[in-house]
């Protein structure tokens, strides 16, 4: 059995506000990735580019 | 000496398997060698006298032509019947009333008995992995319960067809000029599945240890296949129906049996069908765990039949979780092939019925949800998790009343003046599909945090990393909610059409990454878990008659879409091709679809409630009687 990292309250908080940063990035991609294969490109402000 | 036993039975099977192998394939290449005859062979020629027979005193016999000058001719093909209204028998009552009832109860059972082997394969192969015999106990069990569908399809499926062949006579030919001798793979494969069925279920405890086991999960498997196949033959034909191929304009056939197999719908089908059947059969043998739950005060019956409500659930839940995306490709590849019949669907008349599916739907997750928070209960690690069920019934909630809206309303004209319009300002937006789509992938979400809490409520991760994947796992929900909000609202109301369309898409993409980062997460931090004591049996017992609810709302549910599918076909019998010229070539008022859909959902139950004394009837036996003193009873 590992021994948990106790981060404290704020070390959650700033672990969970860069979880979602990376993860906004990721669904990011994935939006623009989805509507390409599509044939639907977005601009990098995800307006359509089409 | 039990062990030469086993190997004897063993070679038998074996013998037995291999006949059935060359039999299988002299099954799929006979009909297909005479559908390749057909064209140059017809039946004239076949039964054409082969030397001339002349009598004394009477004129020469008329030969038919010489088979060379036959192939100089041009064989039409032939086109597909136009039936007026007298070519449709009147037995009294609707025939597509008749047919409707038989198709659907044929249906329901159908869906049950291919569905139960395929998650009682998966159990029995997980208890063979853990070694432990409660699954194999539980797998059994579950193909007692289903045994009885298998005769009740059967008999639903005879009537049909019997009712078809004298209700659409010209229909029924059209469609057997068609496929041909596919029919007979059809009938073939019946065989096949009643060989593999029976020995199966009653080799169960024969074929139960060692190498017999990898033979009883063959039987399994090929148990299976053949159920597989004929749901896919009989896909096809409902798919050729709908979008025909394989066919010219006016139906004569172009191609051969696979070109008119695989036509536009028929994949789309068979993935929804497929998951759905799943779906619908694990809610079916929830029931009846709910049933024996509630029906016994023995602690180690309860504790079993709450471990078997549970997988019931966990079975139904998960296939029904990508249901949806599977009917959306479903629908999307319908507009794809006639934006007519995509319109009929879900901008005309059939629209009202996409509401009521949605309060189905909503019913389904509702109950599931139920179901699994109050099973939390079994363990005292869950209280970590309880506050989150306030918030995850609140999304739920939101979601299912965004998705119940109904975009147009019935209105009198005082009442269209009072509302400004004939849409309310702030509901009307509410009604149409980006908002839908949003609530419908939350509502996904939700119901896939629930079952991740449950699955954590028993244990206690010991990796040091913990709390930073419970940080990713927040980040991945609040990130994809988000999302899935952003590309409803923006691609939905400000953008174009194809935008709103394809954003739809990246949707599902979202909610499909939340599942799978979920699993990976939880798999990766509840690795040497500490686990905690689960009381199975320490439930709730209203929480069974979310069990009970499942297989009324799903039956319901796959009656409702089932007609739909049907009836986008409108007029016709084979779309574009065939006209039904019958009494019932229209789409009939929601109410009167309403009160036959109910019809069948209730006939329905009412076999399986039939389904279930039976299958209960076979564990009880009557105590002898005690003989009277005096020797009279």
């Amino acid at each position: 059995m590992e021994a948990q990292k106790n981060i404290g309250i704020l070390g959650r908080l700033l672990a969970v506000v860069i979880a979602i940063a990376i993860m906004l990035v990721v669904f990011y991609g994935l939006d623009h990735l989805i509507m390409g294969m599509q044939g639907l490109p977005l601009n990098p402000d995800l307006s359509p580019a089409g | 000496m039990k062990q030469k036993k086993f190997s004897h039975a063993g070679g038998l099977f074996f013998r037995m398997l291999r006949l059935f192998v060359m039999l299988l394939f002299a099954g799929v290449s006979l009909p297909s060698l005479a559908v390749a005859d057909d064209g140059a062979v017809n039946t004239q020629e076949r039964i054409a006298p082969v030397a001339e027979v002349r009598l004394q005193g009477q004129p020469p016999v008329e030969m038919v032509a010489a088979p060379a000058q036959k192939k100089a001719q041009v064989v039409e093909p032939e086109a597909a019947p136009q039936p007026s209204r007298k070519d449709y028998p009147n037995v009294g009552i609707s025939s597509r009333a008749i047919v409707w009832v038989l198709a659907q109860m044929h249906l329901f059972f159908g869906a049950l008995v291919l569905a139960v082997p395929l998650f009682v394969l998966m159990i029995e192969l997980v208890g063979v992995f853990t070694g432990d015999d409660r699954y194999d106990d539980m797998a059994h069990e579950f193909m007692k319960i289903s045994l009885t569908g298998f005769s009740i399809t059967a008999i639903f499926g005879g009537s049909l067809a019997l009712a078809l062949f004298m209700l659409y006579p010209d229909f029924m030919g059209y469609m057997m000029h068609v496929f041909g001798a596919q029919v007979l793979v059809y009938a073939l494969m019946f065989f096949f599945e009643s060989f593999f069925l029976y020995v199966y279920y009653y080799g169960w405890n024969a074929f139960r240890y060692g190498n017999l086991k990898w033979v009883h999960l063959t039987l399994g498997l090929l148990l299976n296949a053949s159920g597989l196949t004929i749901m896919l033959l009989a896909n096809s034909w409902a798919t050729f129906m709908m979008a025909p191929s394989g066919v010219n304009e006016v139906g004569a056939v172009v191609g051969n049996v696979w070109e008119i197999m695989k036509g536009p719908l028929w994949n789309p089908i068979n993935l929804h069908r497929f998951i759905a059947n799943i779906g619908f059969g694990g809610a079916v043998v929830g029931a009846y765990a709910a049933f024996k739950f509630l029906s016994t005060g023995d602690p180690a019956k309860r504790a079993h039949y709450d471990w078997m409500g549970y997988t019931s659930n966990f079975i139904a839940i998960l296939a029904f979780l990508p249901l949806p995306f599977a009917g959306y490709w479903l629908m999307a590849e319908i507009y794809a092939y006639s934006q007519q019949m995509g319109i009929t669907a879900m901008g005309g008349i059939l629209a009202w019925l996409f509401i009521v599916q949605a309060v189905l739907i909503g019913t389904i997750l509702l109950a599931g949800n139920f179901y699994l928070w109050s099973g939390m209960s079994r363990t005292d690690g869950s209280e970590r998790y309880k506050g989150l069920i306030k918030i995850i019934a609140f999304v739920l909630v939101v979601s299912f009343l965004i998705w119940v809206t109904p975009h147009t309303l019935i209105l009198s004209a005082a009442e269209i003046s009072l509302l400004g319009g004939s849409h309310h300002h702030i509901l009307g937006p509410l009604g149409i599909m980006p908002a839908k789509n949003i609530a419908v992938n939350l509502m996904l979400i939700a119901t896939f945090l629930s079952f991740q809490l449950y699955r954590r409520s028993d244990k206690v991760a010991t990796v040091g990393w913990a709390p930073l994947g419970n940080a990713l796992l927040i980040g991945v929900y609040v990130a994809a909610v988000a999302n899935i909000v952003f590309l409803g609202v923006y691609f939905g109301y400000f953008t174009n059409t194809v935008y709103k369309v394809g954003s739809s898409v990246a949707q599902v993409g979202t909610t499909l990454v939340v599942i799978v980062f979920g699993l990976v997460i939880d798999s990766l931090m509840f690795r040497n878990a500490r686990v905690l004591s689960s009381h199975w049996g320490r439930i709730p017992d209203r929480s069974q008659y979310a069990l009970f609810a499942l297989p009324i709302a799903f039956t319901w549910l796959m009656a409702l879409m089932g007609y739909v599918r049907s009836s986008v076909k409108t007029h016709w019998h084979v779309y574009t091709v065939m006209k039904d010229n019958s009494p019932d070539n229209f789409i009939p008022t929601i109410g009167y679809a309403g009160n036959m859909i109910t019809l069948v959902t209730i006939l329905f139950l009412l076999c399986v409630l039939f389904m279930f004394w039976v299958a209960n009837l076979s564990g009880s036996r009557q105590a002898k009687p005690e003989p009277v003193v005096g020797g009279v009873a």
